[in-house]
């Protein structure tokens, strides 16, 4: 296991637990980071850059869009401004049930975006992700 | 002779006659061959020739009963004919008896004159002059004269007719206002003064005022009059009443905007259906993978307990849709005279004890609206929905303060609920304050239902909410009934 922390931002509480069933059983990183909505994890982001903690970072994020207080959207403009400053490469994943092809692209037009998952994500396409991640390290 | 004279007269006036010396034997004049096209010498025109060839089938019985009476008893007649010239065109002559005029050595001698028309006869201009007036009557089209040099208006009788004014009713242009309703008068003017100064000639819909204070809606034409050195020195135009066809398109206009926007939230509806149900179901998806790739049975049985959790916010979700599709299809419902008052007293029974717990105050100013036509259902949700958000959001220092009034604005019903809460940032959240499911304040009773619901209760009846906010302030709902 390469993957050391990896963190999902989503209200919606059923679907975290599944994923984080899948990440622990399959052993796929260490620790998982849980939002509930942009603004708690953007608070996370920011706070851990003004303490220089770049440990505390993961290396892979999965972000929702429909959230309450802060939406996807926002977390990703936010984001965007801060993100060079982290030295780790930092692979984000859009993950929504929105099949919206307006969403689709403009998460993917985003070049902090690395991909757009639709929800339901599978158990063999979370693995590939954390394997990416790992071959990407590697090399 | 004197016919020689005659003749002569004739010949340069362009007038042609025969002569009818005896019931068999005529006389072509040399004007009237010439004017068909004939030379004088060739022609040898009997009667059977012209009745049969030159005259117009149309004019022909006419003229043959005209003729032979003519011969018989001598009544003359006028009548105005098609008659063929040479090269095969009918040109129209009015053709006229005169027994007066005859040959005094030759009683037998009659005359038949033929002349071009140039001139209506009087009658013929009367006919017009009526077909005029029953044209201006059947079509409700009134028609006017302002002649700036003499400095007078002038209205034909169909004018007062429609704008019910008196037949003797002298109009004057410093009247003009009194002609429009004073929301149309501007836009009157100004076309008017387009027209006078700039020679604009227009084709407008605008609306009138009878004398007695009908408004009903015009087509108006008009166009400059011009004297020799292209002055303007007056307008003239016409106005129709189209005021029933303008109603219709006007209440067609009406429908189409309900039903676009009827379109518009079941569109949205369909989204939020296939939204918010996705999110259950890629659940349920992502479970049943999770429990095949388990092997132990307990760790599939410890996931089962998931699948209820999903089922719970499924049911949850669906009970929410359910409300959406109430409203679409209650606008049915009666409305009847409601009285905010009552209303009101209704929901602060209902929810006595929240209001006392916040130690809420509400202030209420109805005096100026007491009541409205409406569901009384959709006024009591949306008066509960308003402001169990204001006491939900207040602010954490403050007892909430809830003011509500009702008045009348652009002769619209409006109710106005303000409260002293912790507001919302509008230019963040503004286009997604009345969307489902959108929460904005963690707050644990924070749904995203209610305004969603409140804003589809007033649309459905073509109403409308707006918001206006600051944080920490307040935050004011506007309905538009």
């Amino acid at each position: 296991m390469f993957v050391k922390l990896a963190c999902i931002i989503d209200d919606d509480r059923i679907y975290v637990n599944l994923v984080k069933k899948i990440i622990e059983t399959k052993k796929l990183c260490h620790n998982l980071l849980i939002f509930n909505d942009g603004k708690q994890s953007i608070d996370y982001f920011e706070t851990s850059l003004a303490n220089l903690n770049h440990k505390d970072i993961p290396e892979i994020i999965f972000l929702d869009l429909n959230m309450p207080v802060m939406d996807g959207w926002e977390f990703l403009d936010r984001f965007t401004k801060i993100r060079d400053k982290f030295s780790k490469k930092i692979s984000l994943y859009v993950v929504s049930s929105s099949i919206n092809p307006t969403d689709i692209n403009r998460a993917k037009s985003s070049p902090n975006v690395h991909d757009y998952l639709i929800k339901p994500v599978n158990i063999k396409e979370l693995e590939e992700i954390f394997s990416r991640k790992n071959n990407n390290t590697i090399s | 002779m004197a016919l020689k004279t005659v003749n002569r007269v004739l010949d340069d006036i362009d007038v042609g006659y025969w002569e009818l010396k005896s019931n068999d034997d005529l006389y072509w004049s040399k004007a009237f061959l010439s004017s068909l096209g004939y030379s004088h010498k060739k022609a040898n025109v009997s009667l059977n020739f012209f009745i049969d060839n030159l005259i117009h089938k149309g004019d022909c019985s006419l003229f043959k009963n005209n003729f032979f009476a003519f011969l018989k008893n001598g009544t003359d007649f006028r009548q105005s004919m098609l008659i063929k010239s040479k090269k095969g065109k009918y040109k129209e002559f009015v053709c006229t008896t005169n027994s007066r005029v005859f040959d005094k050595k030759n009683e037998k001698s009659k005359f038949i004159f033929f002349y071009k028309r140039k001139f209506k006869t009087n009658k013929e201009l009367k006919k017009d002059k009526f077909y005029y007036k029953e044209t201006a009557e059947m079509a409700q089209t009134g028609s006017w004269f302002i002649d700036f040099v003499k400095q007078k208006s002038y209205w034909d009788q169909q004018t007062r007719r429609i704008l019910e004014y008196p037949e003797d009713y002298i109009p004057s242009l410093k009247d003009s206002t009194k002609y429009y309703p004073a929301d149309h008068s501007k836009f009157a003017r100004h076309t008017f003064l387009e027209c006078a100064f700039k020679g604009k000639s227009f084709n407008v819909e605008i609306k009138m005022l009878t004398k007695n204070g009908r408004e009903f809606w015009v087509k108006a034409l008009g166009k400059p009059v011009f004297n020799d050195k292209k002055e303007i020195i007056g307008v003239r135009g016409v106005f129709q009443d189209i005021d029933a066809a303008k109603s219709k398109e006007l209440s067609l206009q009406r429908t189409s905007n309900i039903i676009a926007s009827q379109n518009k939230r079941l569109f949205n509806f369909a989204h939020i259906v296939s939204h918010n149900l996705r999110s259950h179901s890629s659940n349920l998806t992502l479970i049943t993978e999770l429990i095949n790739s388990f092997d132990s049975v307990e760790e599939k049985l410890d996931l089962l307990g998931n699948i209820g959790d999903i089922a719970k916010s499924l049911n949850e979700t669906i009970e929410h849709l359910n409300e959406v599709v109430t409203i679409q299809t209650s606008t049915s419902k009666s409305k009847t005279l409601v009285s905010f008052e009552s209303i009101l007293n209704q929901v602060t029974t209902s929810i006595s004890q929240i209001i006392a717990k916040e130690n809420t105050t509400i202030n209420t100013d109805f005096s100026n609206l007491k009541e409205i036509d409406y569901i009384p259902a959709y006024l009591e949700s949306i008066m509960l929905n308003l402001i169990t958000n204001a006491i939900k959001y207040k602010h954490p220092e403050r007892n909430p303060v809830i003011s509500m009034r009702s008045f009348k604005e652009n002769s619209k019903p409006v109710l106005e609920i303000s409260d002293n809460g912790i507001g919302i940032d509008l230019e963040k959240f503004g286009s997604k304050i009345f969307g489902m499911y959108k929460t904005f304040h963690y707050n644990k009773d924070a749904v995203g239902i209610g305004l969603f619901i409140t804003k589809n209760q007033v649309e459905s009846l073509n109403g409308q909410i707006s918001v206006e906010s600051e944080v920490n302030k307040g935050t004011t709902f506007k309905i538009v009934f």
